[in-house]
């Protein structure tokens, strides 16, 4: 069985029956059915970011970079007023950030730890501040896109991108799709190296595995997945600016990640909803929602040791 | 000795800016031979070790393998050759069970850990070998135990698994015995005895009972020094070893 964990299979049969049926309830408001979505594409970002922080041991203070070069490679290489293939062109940016971080990568795995948290963020800023500063990227205001892409795969359109209920469905179906792929690296041999690696990598090393190798791997993998978020989002919205790629991306996607449970991956799906349904909640309810949303996340992180799955799995596993 | 010689050092030195840990060094490691290292504490014996496994550099001198010269690879590459080490501080993954820590160690020699799906049939050889790892140092009953709560011993012998898991030529052992019971090292000695008849065995232990029981040959060293290599009589005999390294007393041990 690929999800193997109880908790995880009890998550997926009660979260993903019912974001499916969610626009059913919501046909008639499109603003939760694009605030969803969003919460959706979000997920896929901080679920990478899990795998990497989680699985990995790798803690990055700059992985917004690739969720904010998602959307500028797209601008980068689109043509501004013809529709573009989907498919064709998840590949092309999946490929151009995964090169993108083999190279990151390649300078940032040499350090680590809090000079890894360092570097990441570096990288990260400096990426923002090319961007913010550019005229020809729109500078701070960013850029627009005027036409959506098409989704015809073999000549058949599975989804109209300008149809928000048609989005929602693509961006849940990328977010399962997300869960698998980094479920299936989890169970698989590299995965397992991976584990060992994050447990204990000098021993990793004198068994004769060449541990950088393996974290360049992942870091690119990961990457290459938080640009697709990027990618969605862009697309969802119609435009990328330089936020996307600010440092406080990252670090809510941390948070949110930490919430769900460091490196359960599924968690992250957790994580992001609960953060962005406080956030609507609260934000609705008083001017000062940051310092109630603070307040509740020290809470939280205090009452679930291992964020929300560590306590779910905590009260389900045992009846098992 | 005329038995084929696997592992060999010349004029070895690591100096650690003006410290020199160890100094000109020249040893020859048989197979199927236990080559014990013994010297007080800070000659050098753990350096020698690190240098042998490529977790250390040396800063001169070369380290030979089956003829060819290995001491500028990664420390990886070491372990690729069949030079496997068991460390002084146990080092196993505490929160996996016993046999994933041998299938780990197996899956590496196997290959195929770039491999991102997962594959039933090589699982199955996986957990063969590891199995077969874990009943060489007797410890199959604790197969599906996690080793964080198997007993210091244990982990110990877990380690040497390990070693063996990844099919090495050469095992590299720094202080097995260390921290162990009587009736815990006997059992490390006893299995000692039967892997060197397999294996060329690098052992440093400061347990004098067991290294005089299991040598083949013994080195001595001091101060980053070597001070002599021979059988262990010879060594037992040496007046310079009594001097240097036991002392003016009377008593051996």
């Amino acid at each position: 069985m690929l999800f193997q964990k109880r908790t995880e299979r009890i998550f997926i049969w009660v979260f993903f029956p019912l974001a499916l049926m969610m626009p059913l309830f919501l046909e008639q408001n499109t603003f939760y059915v694009s605030k969803l979505t969003t919460i959706m594409i979000f997920a896929i970002f901080v679920m990478s970011l899990d795998y990497l922080v989680g699985r990995c041991g790798l803690i990055t203070l700059g992985h917004a970079m690739f969720y904010g070069l998602g959307g500028y490679i797209f601008v980068m290489i689109a043509p501004e007023y013809d529709a573009v293939n989907f498919w064709i062109y998840t590949f092309y940016i999946c490929a151009i950030s995964a090169l993108i971080a083999l190279v990151i990568g390649f300078l940032v795995l040499r350090t680590s730890g809090i000079y890894m948290i360092m570097i990441t963020l570096a990288f990260a800023q400096m990426t923002f501040y090319f961007f913010s500063d550019s005229i020809e990227f729109g500078g701070n205001d960013g850029v627009f896109i005027y036409v959506k892409p098409d989704t015809s795969l073999f000549g058949i359109s599975m989804f109209d991108l300008d149809n928000p209920i048609h989005f929602y469905y693509l961006c849940l179906l990328s977010l399962f799709n997300t869960l698998f792929f980094f479920r299936l690296v989890t169970r698989s041999r590299f995965g397992r190296v991976i584990d060992a690696i994050h447990e204990n990598p000098g021993r990793t090393t004198a068994l004769g595995y060449n541990v950088f190798v393996f974290r360049l791997m992942a870091y690119v993998m990961a990457s290459a997945l938080g640009a697709y978020a990027g990618y969605l989002f862009t697309m969802q919205y119609g435009f990328v600016n330089p936020s996307m790629l600010s440092w406080q991306t990252s670090g809510s996607a941390l948070v949110m990640s930490i919430l769900g449970g460091l490196g359960t991956l599924y968690g992250a799906i957790l994580g992001t909803v609960v953060y962005e349904g406080l956030h609507y909640v609260l934000e609705h309810m008083t001017e000062h929602w940051l310092l109630f949303m603070g307040a509740l996340i020290i809470l939280m992180v205090i009452l679930f040791k291992n964020g929300i799955a560590g306590y779910l799995e905590k009260l389900l596993e045992k009846r098992s | 000795m005329n038995t084929h010689v696997i592992l060999k050092t010349e004029g070895l030195c690591k100096y650690w800016g003006g410290l020199r840990a160890l100094d000109d060094i020249s040893l020859t490691f048989h197979d199927r031979q236990l080559h014990g290292v013994v010297g007080p504490n800070g000659a050098g014996k753990s350096t020698l070790l690190n240098l042998l496994c490529g977790h250390y550099k040396p800063t001169s001198g070369k380290i030979i393998h089956e003829g060819e010269p290995i001491d500028a690879i990664k420390p990886w590459a070491f372990a690729r050759r069949g030079i496997g080490r068991s460390f002084q501080k146990t080092n196993i993954y505490p929160s996996a069970t016993c046999l994933e820590n041998c299938c780990i160690a197996a899956q590496r020699r196997m290959g195929g850990s770039f491999n991102f799906l997962r594959s039933r049939h090589h699982q199955t050889v996986l957990e063969e070998l590891a199995t077969n790892a874990l009943e060489k140092v007797g410890l199959a009953k604790r197969r599906d135990q996690v080793a964080a709560h198997i007993s210091y011993g244990e982990q110990r012998q877990l380690e040497i698994a390990m070693v063996l898991a990844t099919s090495p030529c050469v095992l590299l052992l720094d202080e097995p015995m260390a921290g162990m019971g009587h009736e815990e090292s006997l059992l490390i000695i006893d299995l000692l005895k039967r892997l060197k008849q397999e294996y060329c065995i690098v052992l440093v232990e400061h347990d004098m009972d067991a290294i005089f029981e299991l040598s083949d040959q013994l080195t001595v060293m001091v101060d980053g020094q070597h001070l002599t290599t021979g059988s262990v009589e010879q060594v037992r005999e040496d007046p310079r070893v009594r001097e240097a390294y036991l002392g003016q007393g009377d008593e051996v041990y």
